[in-house]
């Protein structure tokens, strides 16, 4: 299979004048789009970059972004793409990290994630793991040329960077938005003139569409080709209205992560809407599920290793086989269900976090003696974060203190929405907080 | 009424200034969907996704204003 940027050179000969990338009313053609990797490749060689070497740069959600994340494997660099608003220190650290390693030639990708241990790390994707994952969604999602798929999450992340690869291998378009926060700028990408529709939400964005304008969406329903979810649990209500919304579209809820790529995939609108399915394995992936439950994860997809963390490579990455914190079970018809995760990491809108880590951070803080941090419901949003602070001698509780002192440390998904004062955290045995206990 | 819808929102999203005069480039689409399911609670409002604008969320006054016209309305 031919590499994305193999493939935009294809398009840029063939239909030169076709729209590659939409972004907020700027759009560049396959042709333009071409050139623009073929002079940045130019620009990063001249800087010094060279073959098998990474490149650390902010998804900054707009067509300047592509353009450099390709140039980079153009160039035969690695690209290192960290989320926008990156905190400084972070950013160097990464650089940092990276900048001291060598990586195995076939090699293209590095993603920080949270992923399955809840320290951040950066996930080494070679080649094949890129080009077998878009051809997981090509085969078994069908993009085609005529589709316009809208990316809202963040182009660091692999639920939306991984988007852009089958939508531009099949010659397709991408439309680029700046987060979701603009709904009305989401709803607006409609009136352009394409006609099939697509894009990725995670189950909270989901929700929060369909809470606010549920009218607007179902008047969308001949134009939505298909909408994919995963990354976090999706109620069996919210499929159930979904589909209410959109009869004739495509609902897929699939498991994927930037360790194992895009693996299975179950198109919900199958008029059972269950919750936890995620279908079958799609065309390059392989998954097993243990007597105990467990999902372990092969096929071309998956990654090649941590960067400089043989330990936690090896925990995870055996013979071949990701060994990770998903939860499930086949059902008789072989279709694979999601039960839960094992460990401590909280899922927040698809962001995986350690909740040690935010302790760690809210611990430094005058007022904070004691505290645990563990997952809450909003009603909106879903699975959110709550610090239980146990107050020090004489301290009364400032939550926005506290939010901005762990603000000043860590990503902003890693900030708690609620905050309350307690006597006590409950310990185990051994002294550490009983997660267990505030998990009931 | 300012007052009021003032606390409600700082309680629930306490990392959000809003004294700013530009709020809506600071908040995210959870600050976004907090602070419009909290009037419609609090208020037995109605808001819809063409509410979320930048001028109606532009500060404090001016969400004090859209939920005023909401209020009207019903």
């Amino acid at each position: 299979m031919m590499t994305l940027e193999q493939s935009i050179a294809l398009h840029a000969s063939r239909t030169p004048d076709k729209i590659a990338v939409e972004c907020a009313g700027d759009r560049i053609t396959y042709g333009n789009l071409w050139n623009a990797i073929v002079e940045r490749s130019e620009e990063l060689k001249a800087a010094g970059l060279m073959e098998n070497r990474p490149y650390v740069f902010r998804a900054t959600q707009n067509i300047a972004f592509v353009v450099t994340y390709c140039a980079v494997h153009y160039l035969g660099a690695i690209a290192v793409p960290l989320e926008n608003q990156a905190l400084e220190m972070n950013f160097q650290a990464v650089r940092d990290e990276v900048e001291s390693c060598s990586f195995a030639p076939d090699i293209v990708d590095i993603l920080y994630t949270t992923g399955t241990t809840g320290k951040s790390k950066g996930v080494m994707l070679s080649e094949t793991a890129l080009t077998s994952c878009a051809d997981n969604f090509i085969c078994d999602m069908h993009f085609t040329p005529e589709l316009l798929f809208i990316i809202s999450g963040p182009l660091n992340h692999i639920a939306s960077l991984f988007k852009m690869h089958p939508v531009l291998t099949v010659g397709g378009t991408v439309c680029i938005l700046d987060g979701l926060k603009d709904m009305n700028a989401f709803f607006e990408v409609f009136n352009l003139n394409y006609n099939k529709f697509a894009t990725f939400m995670v189950p909270a964005s989901l929700r929060l569409i369909m809470q606010f304008s549920y009218e607007k969406l179902c008047s969308l329903a001949d134009k939505i080709d298909f909408i994919e979810t995963g990354a976090a649990p999706i109620t069996q209500t919210d499929m159930e209205l979904l589909a209410k919304a959109l009869p004739h579209s495509r609902l897929y809820n699939t498991l994927g992560g930037t360790e194992i790529g895009a693996v299975c995939t179950y198109d919900f609108n199958d008029g059972r809407h269950m919750e936890g399915c995620i279908g079958r394995p799609m065309k390059n992936s392989t998954v097993e599920v243990t007597e105990d439950g467990s999902i372990i994860v092969s096929g071309k997809t998956i990654m090649s290793g941590y960067v400089a963390d043989p330990e936690s490579t090896a925990k995870v990455l055996q013979n071949g086989k990701i060994y990770g914190a998903d939860l499930g079970y086949v059902d008789g018809e072989g279709l694979i269900h999601l039960t839960g995760r094992r460990g401590d990491i909280i899922n927040v809108g698809g962001f995986k976090v350690n909740p040690v880590e935010v302790e760690n951070a809210a611990a430094s803080h005058p007022a904070v003696k004691d505290c645990i941090c563990i997952a809450a419901q909003h009603p909106v949003i879903g699975t959110v974060l709550k610090l239980l602070v146990v107050l020090s001698e004489g301290a009364e509780l400032d939550k926005r203190s506290i939010a901005l002192h762990i603000k000043e440390r860590l990503d902003s998904f890693k900030v708690p929405t609620y905050y309350e004062a307690v006597d006590a955290i409950r310990r185990t045995y051994n002294g550490k907080p009983d997660r267990k206990y505030y998990q009931k | 009424m300012k007052q009021h819808i003032y606390k409600l929102l700082s309680d629930a999203l306490p990392t959000v200034d809003f004294d700013r005069d530009f709020l809506f480039g600071e908040l995210d689409s959870l600050g976004i969907a907090t602070i419009m399911m909290l009037l419609e609670r609090d208020f037995k409002i109605r808001l819809k996704v063409e509410d979320a604008t930048p001028r109606n969320l532009r500060n404090i006054d001016s969400i004090v204003k859209m939920v005023e016209t909401k209020l009207a309305e019903k």
